[in-house]
């Protein structure tokens, strides 16, 4: 009895809050790879400074987001990190595919901790096995996470896999990754160039050869039956002059 | 069973094994001292021991990393002079499961000596057995069903650790990549929801079987204290 008696205080007590938000506008719900985070967050506020809707932001790893796109998430947009999880919905019918463009392209580099400040020379034929030695080095798991899956077909193609697939930490996104290079956990960590320039404790010891893995694209698109005005206005406000801009300003490259 | 499957549940079982043993002394002194001591900032204390079980489990791994990493303080000490690393590596994923699920075993093991009668252990210490011998050959044995059932409670609570496990030791296969770890792995993996059922089947398994060993451990100890 008392049990119930607490339910009811509590539906009690949440009725109101229920109410208000459903009079509120929905805030607009865009789904966005990790590596996205800090020039998405910069376009997100100057879009509600035009005075339009809020956006709200998930930043996670492509696949984490993907998933929870497929189990229903409440996405309106989705960015990802890779063609490889876009596809995957487009192939459930999940986004609309003539909503998809191309919004950026990256670098993959190999980062080391600031006060540990390297060059490594990233070309095939280079004995792997002796750089870094007993040491680990982070990426986004390549079993799922885009950053993971193109530092592994770069480190096959310039023949370090096998040095260094065994001391991989295989992180849950890029930022993950990042982190532990930035505390100086791991004696390396490869992600985009992006993540290397966002902060002063890490620093590029090297480049990954462009050919070394699949291009390294950010495609957009809205999620299938979300494709409302507000959605696209905010698609077409993604890919035009301004937010192209601040994604340079963070170092993205062009489509 | 798949060599993954196997090789998940192996390391988990070694991981929960480990913290499960490695703690059991520290929470048995430490749910005496929070039972029978009277010593200033016992309230506080006691409200420490509990934190892992109010805390976000990532702040947990969080701190973890910040004292157990090769650059805190604690982990550089223990790199550096005794060669010990935990960040990476199994005994770190046994570390955070370990700190996750202390509390859990201090409070049975608590539980457990509440229900001592002191009476005993006065007659003990008449007859003239000094402190140590009356905890060793009164009390130690009458907490023994407290003690079990705290351990298999830490132990279950292990195996179901994730949170401050990856924080602290990221998702490495075959050294910190435990099953609730394999299972987030798949989740996330293109086609991977049929091992990731598989695994929550063994979890599921594993889980239930805990649980049923902790029940009948639990009414051992009514029994045992007579109710």
């Amino acid at each position: 009895m008392r049990v119930v008696r607490l339910a009811l205080v509590a539906l009690g007590v949440m009725a109101p809050l229920g109410a208000t938000t459903a009079r509120a506008q929905e805030p607009l719900t865009v789904f966005a790879a990790a590596s996205l985070t800090d020039a998405f967050n910069d376009i997100g506020k100057a879009w509600v400074a035009q005075g339009r809707r809020q956006v709200r932001f998930s930043f996670a790893a492509s696949s984490t987001l993907a998933k929870q796109i497929e189990q229903g998430a409440p996405a309106a947009i989705f960015a990802s990190a890779d063609a490889q999880w876009m596809d995957y919905l487009a192939e459930r019918k999940l986004v609309e595919p003539a909503s998809r463009v191309v919004l950026a392209t990256n670098r993959l580099v190999l980062v080391v901790p600031a006060d540990k400040a390297s060059s490594v020379d990233l070309r095939s034929g280079i004995n792997y096995a002796r750089l870094f030695p007993g040491e680990r080095i982070a990426t986004g798991d390549p079993a799922h996470v885009p950053v993971g899956r193109y530092a592994e077909q770069a480190l096959k193609a310039i023949g370090a896999w096998d040095a260094f697939a065994p001391r991989l930490v295989r992180s849950e996104s890029v930022r993950a990754a990042l982190a532990f290079v930035e505390r100086g956990e791991v004696a390396a960590g490869i992600v985009y160039s992006t993540d290397a320039a966002i902060t002063p404790n890490v620093r590029v010891a090297g480049t990954f050869p462009a050919a070394s893995h699949e291009r390294i694209v950010y495609p957009v698109a809205a999620v299938a039956g979300k494709a409302g005005d507000e959605t696209r206005a905010f698609l077409a406000f993604l890919t035009g002059p301004f937010a192209r801009g601040i994604l340079r300003r963070y170092g993205f490259g062009d489509p | 069973m798949t060599p993954v499957e196997l090789e998940a549940l192996s390391l988990s079982l070694q991981v929960a094994a480990l913290a499960t043993l490695a703690s059991l002394p520290f929470a048995i002194a430490i749910a005496y001292a929070l039972a029978r001591g009277r010593f200033p900032g016992r309230a506080l204390a006691d409200a420490v021991v509990h934190m892992p079980l109010v805390l976000p489990p990532v702040v947990v791994g969080y701190f973890l990393l910040l004292l157990f990493g090769t650059r805190g303080p604690i982990g550089h000490w223990l790199d550096s002079v005794l060669g010990i690393r935990l960040i990476f590596t199994m005994k770190g994923a046994a570390l955070a499961s370990a700190v996750m699920s202390f509390p859990l075993m201090v409070r049975a093991i608590r539980l457990a000596l509440d229900a001592v009668d002191p009476g005993l252990e006065e007659a003990a210490s008449t007859l003239g057995a000094r402190p140590l011998d009356t905890f060793r050959s009164v009390t130690l044995p009458l907490m023994l069903p407290g003690i079990l059932s705290g351990a298999v409670v830490a132990f279950a609570a292990s195996l179901g650790e994730f949170g401050a496990t990856i924080t602290f030791v990221s998702n490495i296969e075959g050294e910190t990549r435990t099953l609730p770890l394999a299972i987030f792995t798949a989740t996330q993996s293109p086609g991977g929801e049929a091992i990731a059922g598989r695994l929550v089947l063994i979890a599921f398994a594993l889980a239930i079987a805990m649980l049923m060993l902790s029940e009948a451990l639990a009414r051992r100890v009514a029994r045992a204290i007579g109710r």
